[in-house]
């Protein structure tokens, strides 16, 4: 088995109190299923949308949004799987597709 | 305290052996930097720069990159700090500077439950 990082990017939040508990609900539901199955390795955490940003040599500090937002990364989770087509296929269950999100999936480097 | 994440972004493009072990020793640095003021909550993982990307409705899978080099998170840790200001001028020692790259500095979101 190896490990990747699932990175979430956009899709829509929705701001109503029970939007915000469906979303929880499915996000939870999701990290069980993979929990389950062996495949949840640390469930990450939610990032906030705004934040800063510290650029290059000059270390200039900018305040977000740093890009798109169908782009932004609202948050990481670490799972394992066989191989990189099994950590795409497992990724296909993220609730962020129903609301247009993305899910990047990315190996991680052993050291 | 609150938490944050570093998100790292940006990394050289064809690293020689030895820049690549310059580059390992200051990250390692770093991170014992941050380790010993107690800011550091987990040191996270760096990734490869391969990868794929799955999106929208209808989970369409493309082969990475996924953006411009200079914008390609190369990995991330969880920081604590006082607040976000805090948070961005302790970045300012992060090595991924020194080659161009930048940090993203986010609130981690609390969970309403």
């Amino acid at each position: 088995m190896s490990e990747y990082v699932f990175l979430y990017r956009g899709g829509e939040r929705g701001s109503s109190p029970e939007q915000y508990q469906k979303r929880m609900e499915k996000w939870m539901a999701w990290f069980k299923e993979l929990g389950a199955k062996g495949h949840l390795k640390d469930r990450g955490l939610p990032l906030e949308r705004e934040g800063k940003l510290v650029k290059g040599s000059k270390k200039m500090v900018t305040d977000g949004p740093f890009a798109e937002a169908k782009d932004v990364i609202g948050g990481y989770s670490l799972v394992e799987a066989r191989d990189i087509d099994q950590a795409v296929e497992l990724s296909k269950g993220c609730p962020i597709f129903e609301v247009d999100g993305g899910v990047e999936v990315r190996p991680v480097m052993k050291m | 305290m609150s938490e944050f994440a570093y998100l790292f972004r940006g990394r050289l493009a064809s690293p020689t052996p030895e820049q690549r072990q310059k580059q390992m020793e200051k990250w390692m640095a770093w991170f014992k930097e941050l380790g010993a003021n107690g800011h550091l909550k987990n040191p996270g993982h760096p990734l490869q720069a391969a990868g794929k990307v799955v999106n929208g409705n209808k989970k369409l899978v493309t082969d990475g990159p996924f953006a411009e080099t200079k914008d390609v998170v190369g990995g991330f840790t969880l920081i604590e700090a006082r607040d976000l200001e805090e948070a961005a001028e302790i970045s300012k020692g992060c090595p991924i500077l020194d080659v161009g790259g930048s940090v993203e500095v986010r609130p981690i979101e609390i969970l309403n439950m």
